[in-house]
Formats: C-alpha cells, structure tokens, sequence
C-alpha cells in the first residue's frame, strides 16, 4: 500500500513539475526581447514543441499496429497520446471527414491553474503554442503533414484545429 | 553470408546502416556488394509501402526478392521502415521478428536522446554496437 501511495505521489510531481517548467519556459521567452515580438515568441514555442512531440509519439506508439486512415490516428491521438500528456483524453472530435478536424478540450492541464476569465486572452495564447508543436511534431512522426491553429473560447476550454497538407 | 540492415526514414534517407555479413578478403568485391545491398534495399521501399497498407501488423515477412537475396520489413506505427536484405543462411521468420523487435526498443531509446535530430543520421557509437549484440544474438550475423 505505501509504495502504491509512493508511485501515485511521484506521477503527481512530475505532471506538477511540468507545469511550471512550461511557465517558465513562456515567461523566460517573453523576458528575454526588448521588443515584444508576439508572432517570433510563439513560433520559437511552436518549434520547442514540435521536437518534443516527435520524440513523444515515437515513444508512444510503441506497439500500436499501423493506422489505416487519418482518422485513425487523429484518435489515437486524442485518446492514448494525450493521456500520455496530460493524463486526460481529448473531449471531443470533429471531422468534415476531409482534411480538418477539431480537437476540443473542456479542461486543458496547463492552462487549468492559470484563469477562468477572459480578460487575459491575449497572453493565454502563448500557454498553448507549445503544446500546438508538440501536436505538429506527433503528427509528422506518423508521416502527416498539418498545420495547427488553436483557440482559447473560455479558459480552461480549448480549441485545436488541424488542417492536414496533402 | 549476406546480412545488411537499415532504417530508412519518411524521406527515404538511410537513419541507420549496419552490414553484418561475413567479412572476405577481396576489398573490390566488397565494395560493389555494399552497393548492391544499398541498391536492393533502396528497390524494394516501393514494395514495402505497397504492402504495408495490406496488413496493420508491423512486421512484414518478405517483401522483395532479388536473384538471391530476400528483403525482409518490419514498418513501424511511426512509418520508420526496418529493411534487412539477407540471402537464405538467414533462417527462421521467428528469429528475424524479434530480432526487429529488440533493435525497435533500441531505437526508441536513441531516437529519446535529445541531441539527436530527428530524421537523420544516427550517428551514436552505442546504438551500433548494440545493434550488432542483438544481431548476434538472434543469428542474423556471426
């Protein structure tokens, strides 16, 4: 019992630990130019996270047979990937069973602890471009090339949409 | 004994290359056999991505003959292709299948390393030593 009660305490500290490397990381890149460069910011984010999100789903799709469809890996993605992030899955998917689809989120982990109003929408948009690279960079580790455009509607509620390239 | 492995990105660029085979004497045989091998290996991706949409599983059996040599893929969920061309000494589906298995966590835990960019050469002097342990190990090399 206590050594169950040990390994739980450690997962806690890790997705903690997270969090506030993730905070970190956005403040340090805010602070770090004279100039306030909004687009250059999150694209350096964007290409933090596209490195990561290889790596992740590499590691992630261990011994997941092949996907047949798009579909099926924009649901594995939402299922397994993300609860390897952020121990939670996706809530809701859209497809116009084309090239988009929606990823809805009602309660994004690393925006959770930040605010519920709206009145700082403009820098909540850096707290996700990390995890919008990372989606890029799992994505083109299962060979699909993307582009990812996300919004906040109602913190802690979340939107990805990806446009898959042909 | 012909025995020549190699990952083969989503660009078709060799990530990794190993030649297990039996060394011989003669240097220029040697030579254009490695083309060969690069050659077949590189023939036969066409077939591999033919029949990797037939099947979900990861391991392919043969894909591609060539006079005597077989080509044998394994195709991960993140479509990195495992070629190993090898002649008929190679025996045993079974042994061939595990030995994909054990480079595939290797590889897994190369590809971790955060100096290494992903899609390129792997470089790592561990990784290839490795990678000859575990070919020993499961007869796919002397």
């Amino acid at each position: 019992m206590a050594t169950d009660q040990k390994a739980e305490v450690k997962g806690e500290v890790g997705q903690a630990l997270f969090e506030f490397l993730h905070m970190e990381m956005v403040s340090y890149l805010v602070s770090s130019k004279e100039k306030e460069d909004q687009g250059e910011l999150i694209s350096k984010l964007e290409a933090l996270g596209y490195g990561v999100g290889a790596r992740m789903m590499e590691r992630s799709c261990r011994d997941v047979p092949r996907f047949r469809t798009e579909l099926d890996a924009m649901v594995f993605l939402c299922k397994q990937f993300w609860v390897h992030l952020f121990n939670k899955q996706i809530d809701h998917l859209k497809t116009n069973n084309q090239d988009v689809f929606v990823l809805y989120d009602n309660n994004f982990r690393l925006l959770t602890h930040l605010t519920d109003s709206s009145q700082y929408s403009d820098e909540l948009s850096r707290y996700v471009a990390f995890t919008s690279g990372i989606l890029t960079g799992a994505l083109s580790n299962l060979g699909i090339r993307s582009h990812i455009s996300y919004e906040i509607t109602k913190p802690p509620q979340c939107v990805f949409q990806v446009k898959v390239l042909l | 004994m012909t025995s020549y492995f190699v990952i083969v990105g989503h660009q078709d660029n060799p990530i990794f290359e190993l030649d297990l085979s039996r060394t011989q004497d003669s240097g220029g045989a040697n030579e254009s056999r490695r083309h060969l091998n690069q050659f077949v290996a590189h023939a036969s991706l066409d077939l591999v991505d033919e029949a990797k949409w037939q099947s979900g599983a990861l391991y392919l059996k043969t894909v591609d003959r060539f006079n005597e040599l077989i080509v044998t893929a394994f195709v991960t969920a993140s479509q990195m292709r495992f070629l190993l061309v090898h002649d008929s000494s190679v025996r045993g589906q079974e042994s061939i299948r595990a030995f994909f298995n054990d480079v595939y966590e290797l590889f897994i835990k190369a590809i971790l390393n955060p100096f290494y960019v992903p899609n390129t050469y792997i470089v790592s002097n561990n990784f290839k030593k490795k990678v000859q342990i575990v070919a020993k190990k499961h007869g796919v090399a002397l």
